[in-house]
């Protein structure tokens, strides 16, 4: 890794955790300025690392120098671009307060890893992985947005339904806008998912002949695709709304951290660089 | 001397001051003459619904205030014993800082309401086109206007709603993100539900549904709204449109029930419902409150939250007064410096001629001089006038802030030779 690319690394760290700090201040001096301005600081970190990955990109070639690192920032640059892009959209600036202190952990563990580490073994590399890798990260950093718009929708639900919005309520965006954001997550989570894992087992069938390799992320990624299917057609054909919705992303996402989790520490896998 | 005279809703009962606007109202020169009280330089009549009051810049002489009571008393038609004991009269600080009061909406019946900001400039703008107003009232209200501003941007005074028909409007906002192109269903009739369609609106909603037990005074509200207008009947219907609900009918029992509400959500695929029930008896159910995105708010948690909000102003308003502390002794500040300013004017005056008709003597030989050089010599002269006159002109300034001015000042005049 260059100085350059590091520097750019240290850039949108710094400004990720600055808008992590600027966001929950918002929260416990309940002034919306703050997250305005938080707001602002996570984009510059955004374009920092956009920087930092394209320069990374610009110095290998392919695929030969990604390692966990790439893969984290990834994760984490697209989430933030996701949120960011849509706060064109909904004014739900102290959503923020969810999805910025995520992307500073992502950040944060993707600083811990061996910079230079190739994870992908060459063999593997090529169009389709990368069809692949893009399009489950994608459907993923959407699925956390979704959840995150849920847990808000429940704090400020619970103040609703309680008669006492207060200060808190009032700070909080409302709750059209953030099932509108959990239905968006899903809706379009979903299908990069389903697209990116449709890759991950075309690609499966020609290198180990079988679509289904005995692989623990794949099995975990398998089920909590189905809950997020789950979700998505509750939302679409049943018309689940609101509360119910938001209470079960959630727990979705927790199992997706699980999971996650366990499979990183627990199991070996074909998967071992997320 | 700035001094404030005047009444408002704390010190007079309405009909007194229903006489004295009206009396004040009616006449056309007022300012005039009042101008022409002994002593009274600068004035400005501000008049609301809860308060009649005279700013005026005055000689230092207490007669003026005396004398602006018993033309208020007159105007008024107010009794010697009315005049006494609702007629207040301020000076000075205590007068700077009721107006910058007045102005940041400490003193209004509704704390931290904006129209009376509107009303003083109106008030201002009024007396500056009579030429009411020089530079000591001027440059008060513009002070006013200034910490007006900066109590209501820097405190939270005007923040949170405190009516209940506002507070319903915040409320589903804060629900429904944007009001624009929400459904309105209105039950029954009364101010308060028509009041708060009428904030909905004005924040963007607009389809209006009217039900009413009898369809011909539904049809005369819905007209009013541009709405339509239902019989109680196919409430079932509307509830399953509506995204708002304002229910305020004299109904002895409820006439949305759990089930219908239940029911509808079915219907509308669980969309978000907002029902605010401003009757008593209550007229939805509040078992209704218990389904999945209903959010039901009776009158009693509307003013539950309206309480909080004006504790909360009064809070605010603790922040503000010490706003206004800091700006009544800037002006103050000021006002002592102005007395000075006469002197400090003729003082330069003077200065200045001398060092005209000394330049002017040397006219001949500086004529030989080249035009950059004459030049110079001009900036030095006057540079060396300007760094004498500077110490003179500070403690001036200094003394009439800090303690009275005028044996200084006198000093001065006498030391210059300023009065002959």
């Amino acid at each position: 890794m260059t100085s350059l690319e590091i520097s750019f690394f240290v850039l949108a760290l710094t400004c990720c955790a600055l808008a992590t700090t600027g966001y929950l201040l918002s929260l416990l001096v309940k002034k919306i300025v703050l997250a305005k301005g938080s707001t602002w600081i996570l984009a510059g970190g955004a374009l920092f690392l956009t920087f930092n990955l394209l320069l990374g990109a610009a110095n290998s070639s392919g695929w030969v120098n990604f390692g966990s690192r790439h893969f984290l920032s990834i994760y984490a640059w697209t989430i933030a671009g996701i949120y960011l892009g849509l706060q064109f959209k909904t004014k739900t600036r102290l959503l923020g307060a969810f999805i910025a202190p995520i992307i500073l952990l992502f950040l944060i563990a993707a600083a811990g890893q061996e910079s230079d580490k190739n994870l992908v073994p060459p063999q593997w590399q090529g169009w389709l992985t990368t069809f692949h890798l893009v399009l489950a990260i994608a459907g993923e950093a959407l699925f956390v947005l979704a959840s995150a718009a849920g847990a808000m929708f429940m704090i400020q639900n619970n103040l609703l339904k309680n008669k006492k919005p207060g200060k808190m309520g009032r700070l909080l965006p409302s709750l059209s806008d953030l099932d509108w954001i959990n239905h968006l997550g899903l809706l379009w989570g979903f299908p990069l998912l389903t697209l990116g894992m449709i890759g991950g087992a075309v690609y499966a069938a020609f290198v180990w002949g079988g679509f289904w390799p005995a692989d623990p992320k794949v099995i975990w990624s398998f089920a909590i695709w189905m809950v997020y299917g789950f979700l998505l057609h509750q939302r679409l054909a049943i018309g689940w709304k609101g509360s119910r919705m938001a209470a079960l992303s959630c727990l979705a996402f927790l199992l997706f951290l699980l999971s996650a989790l366990v499979i990183r520490y627990c199991f070996s896998t074909v998967h071992n660089f997320i | 001397m700035i001094v404030l005279v005047g009444l408002n809703h704390k010190t007079a009962p309405l009909a007194v001051r229903e006489r004295l606007f009206a009396g004040c109202q009616g006449e056309v020169n007022l300012l005039a003459e009042l101008l022409v009280i002994d002593g009274v330089r600068e004035i400005l009549h501000l008049s609301t619904c809860n308060r009649v009051e005279l700013v005026a810049s005055v000689d230092e002489t207490s007669a003026a205030v005396e004398a602006i009571k018993s033309f208020l008393a007159k105007y008024g038609s107010l009794s010697n014993d009315e005049a006494a004991s609702c007629l207040y009269g301020y000076r000075d600080d205590e007068a700077i800082k009721h107006l910058f009061r007045v102005t940041s909406s400490l003193d209004s019946l509704v704390m931290g309401e904006a129209q009376i900001l509107g009303q003083v400039k109106d008030a201002y703008r009024q007396a500056l086109a009579l030429n009411a107003t020089g530079i000591a009232l001027n440059r008060l209200m513009h002070r006013a206007f200034r910490t007006a501003k900066r109590v209501r941007t820097e405190t939270g005074i005007a923040a949170n709603p405190v009516s209940v028909s506002f507070a319903a409007v915040e409320l589903a906002k804060k629900i429904f993100g944007t009001l624009f192109g929400k459904k309105i269903l209105i039950i029954g009739a009364g101010e308060m539900a028509e009041l708060t369609c009428t904030h909905l609106i004005g924040n963007g909603a607009e389809d209006i549904i009217v039900a009413n037990r009898s369809l011909a005074q539904a049809e005369l509200l819905a007209e009013k709204y541009h709405g339509r207008a239902i019989g109680l009947p196919a409430l079932d219907e509307a509830l399953c449109d509506a995204d708002i609900v304002i229910s305020s009918t004299g109904a002895p029992s409820y006439i949305v029930t759990q089930d219908m509400v239940r029911h509808c959500l079915r219907k509308r695929k669980n969309r978000l419902l907002f029902l605010v029930d401003i009757a008593v008896p209550r007229d939805i159910d509040p078992a209704a409150d218990s389904i999945e995105n209903v959010y039901l708010y009776n009158i009693d948690n509307l003013q539950d939250i309206v309480d909080e909000n004006v504790k909360n102003r009064r809070r605010e308003a603790l922040k503000a007064e010490e706003i206004i502390k800091e700006e009544v002794a800037q002006y103050a500040n000021w006002l002592k410096e102005l007395k000075a300013v006469p002197t400090i004017v003729s003082l330069r005056g003077k200065a200045e001629g001398i060092v005209s008709a000394e330049l002017e003597k040397a006219r001949n030989w500086m004529g030989n001089l080249e035009n950059t050089d004459r030049e110079k010599v001009e900036a030095l002269v006057n540079s060396i006038v300007n760094k004498i006159l500077h110490a003179p002109v500070a403690v001036m300034k200094e003394e009439s802030v800090e303690f009275n001015s005028k044996d200084i000042v006198a000093a001065a005049r006498q030391l210059f030779r300023l009065d002959d």
